[in-house]
């Protein structure tokens, strides 16, 4: 007889981030083995994507990530604008920008509401969900949508900001800014979050950067690396910004470079909308038929809440796009780091762990 | 890891307690509608004295959502093909595409979103409305 108990947590699980499931082999509450299982929400991006125009595509590329859909936007946008040679006007870029950024802030909004509640501090996802909220309200001003918005479009985006926006936005930045104290009472400074997240989750530096981690996991490690600062696009290089470090590369030291970047995200967007310029916000497309992508191949980055990722997309002349890979973070970190970080865990880790990860199983699963 | 005291991370959480005497920010109760934002995406109105028939719409769509179907109704007599398009709500995702390519700019979206019905074929849903009778306040997004 087996000493060990295997069970599934999840496909349908509260402590797992989404749709996937990992198989665990317990020896009482320490994890054995862990084995990840994805499939359940497999849907075929990648291919769909082939078959479609590429003013078609963008309105997929989104939902690769439901908690943060914007940088799939702007990067799929990004790789068709190489492919093609557009050049975007600079307003559309701040836009573009403004977008990013406030998307970042929602996320990292909902992941301090998923954590809080994987410790059962369940006072942090009332609050933070409906922070979250008034995000979303300004993207339904902004694009007409709340969750996917579908607005970041090859050549620019697809409408300006409606009048009196930027002034609202200030106020939900100050509104938020505010808040963070109380967060910080309640979640950052709490002793027993700081007790429950400390020594868990722990991510060597060099594993790290071996194995291509990316993001929070990254910076938690005390290497500031970042796609914006490392690799700029749009008019990041423009822009002043720090990118947040903490040591110890754990639960907590990710918490710490999460809540140091909401600031960050507000100091950029503040900046954002002090030089907002007049001018187009598209530029001169094909018809949808006729918009044929040279032959030519690109890889496009973007800094995501999750950490960097790319796309990789081939043209040959045709109106769809030959071939288009995602490389998320979400891929590495569910499998090379998490089926060994969940080694030697406590069962009560894991949804910790996951959320700390910032783990997002579309993303695997495109 | 050992544990060192920390009285202040041990007290400040109550604070917490402060905002059981504050006004909800959330839903009121009674609970009053949200009125959706300016230039929601709800349902479809089009305009049927300048919808041209022209199937942009249709060939656009990437969720094969657009059916042009012919009508009883008066229609544009410049309407090309004599069809105005049908959206299946099953299948849209609301991406405004075909409001995008939309020529004559018919098509546009209204802000009203909730729609309940226990009949499925009745979410092939026909956008005649005019837009002026909708009283559509919808923003189409600019053209590509």
């Amino acid at each position: 007889m087996s000493d060990t108990i295997r069970i599934f947590q999840g496909p349908q699980h509260p402590g797992v981030t989404g749709n996937m499931s990992l198989e665990l082999e317990l020896d009482g509450e320490t994890i054995v083995t862990a084995i990840t299982h994805v499939g359940y929400l497999h849907r075929g991006f990648e291919k769909l994507i082939e078959r479609r125009t590429v003013l078609q595509a963008f309105t997929i590329v989104c939902r690769i990530c439901v908690p943060e859909p914007d940088p799939y936007e702007d990067t799929f946008a990004r790789g068709v604008e190489a492919l093609a040679g557009l050049e975007i006007s600079e307003r559309a870029a701040q836009l573009r920008v403004l977008t990013l950024e406030l998307a970042r802030l929602q996320a990292h909004l909902l992941w301090m509401a998923g954590q809080g509640a994987s410790i059962g501090l369940e006072i942090v996802p009332q609050w933070a969900i409906g922070d979250r909220d008034y995000i979303l309200e300004l993207f339904e001003q902004i694009s007409g949508a709340r969750v996917y918005h579908m607005y970041i479009y090859p050549g620019g985006v697809r409408r300006d900001l409606p009048a009196g926006l930027p002034e609202r936005l200030l106020e939900v930045l100050e509104m938020i800014e505010q808040r963070l104290p109380a967060y910080d009472r309640v979640f950052f400074g709490n002793a027993a979050v700081r007790k429950r997240l400390q020594g868990v989750g722990i991510v060597d530096a060099a594993e790290a950067l071996r194995h291509g981690y990316a993001g929070p996991v990254l910076r938690g490690c005390g290497i500031p690396r970042d796609v914006r600062r490392d690799a700029p696009y749009l008019i990041y290089d423009q822009l002043a910004f720090d990118i947040p470090t903490a040591s110890g590369g754990d639960a907590w030291a990710r918490a710490q470079v999460r809540r140091a970047e909401m600031v960050q995200s507000i100091r950029i967007m503040r900046q954002v909308i002090d030089r907002l310029v007049p001018g187009e916000i598209q530029c001169r497309l094909p018809k949808h038929r006729k918009f044929k992508i040279p032959r030519g191949e690109t890889y496009v980055q973007s800094e995501s809440a999750r950490g960097a990722f790319g796309f990789y997309m081939v043209g040959d002349e045709s109106e769809y796009l030959r071939r288009m890979q995602v490389r998320g973070p979400s891929t590495v970190h569910a499998f090379t780091l998490l089926e060994r970080m969940l080694v030697g865990a406590q069962l009560s880790d894991v949804a910790l762990i996951m959320n700390s990860l910032g783990i997002c199983p579309p993303e695997i699963e495109r | 890891m050992a544990w060192t005291l920390d009285i202040k991370g041990l007290t400040q959480p109550f604070s917490a307690l402060g905002h059981s005497a504050r006004k909800p920010h959330t839903l009121d109760y009674p609970r009053r509608p949200t009125p959706p934002a300016k230039g929601y995406r709800g349902f479809h109105v089009n305009n049927l004295d300048t919808c041209a028939g022209c199937g942009n719409c249709q060939d656009i769509c990437m969720n094969e959502a657009i059916d042009m179907i012919q009508v009883d109704d008066d229609i544009n007599p410049k309407n090309a093909s004599g069809l105005i398009p049908r959206i299946d709500y099953g299948r849209c995702c609301w991406c405004g595409l075909c409001i995008d390519v939309c020529g004559p700019d018919s098509l546009a979206f209204e802000t009203d979103y909730i729609y309940v019905s226990p009949d499925p074929n009745s979410f092939l849903y026909l956008p005649k409305k005019r837009a002026d009778e909708a009283g559509a306040d919808g923003e189409a997004p600019q053209q590509p």
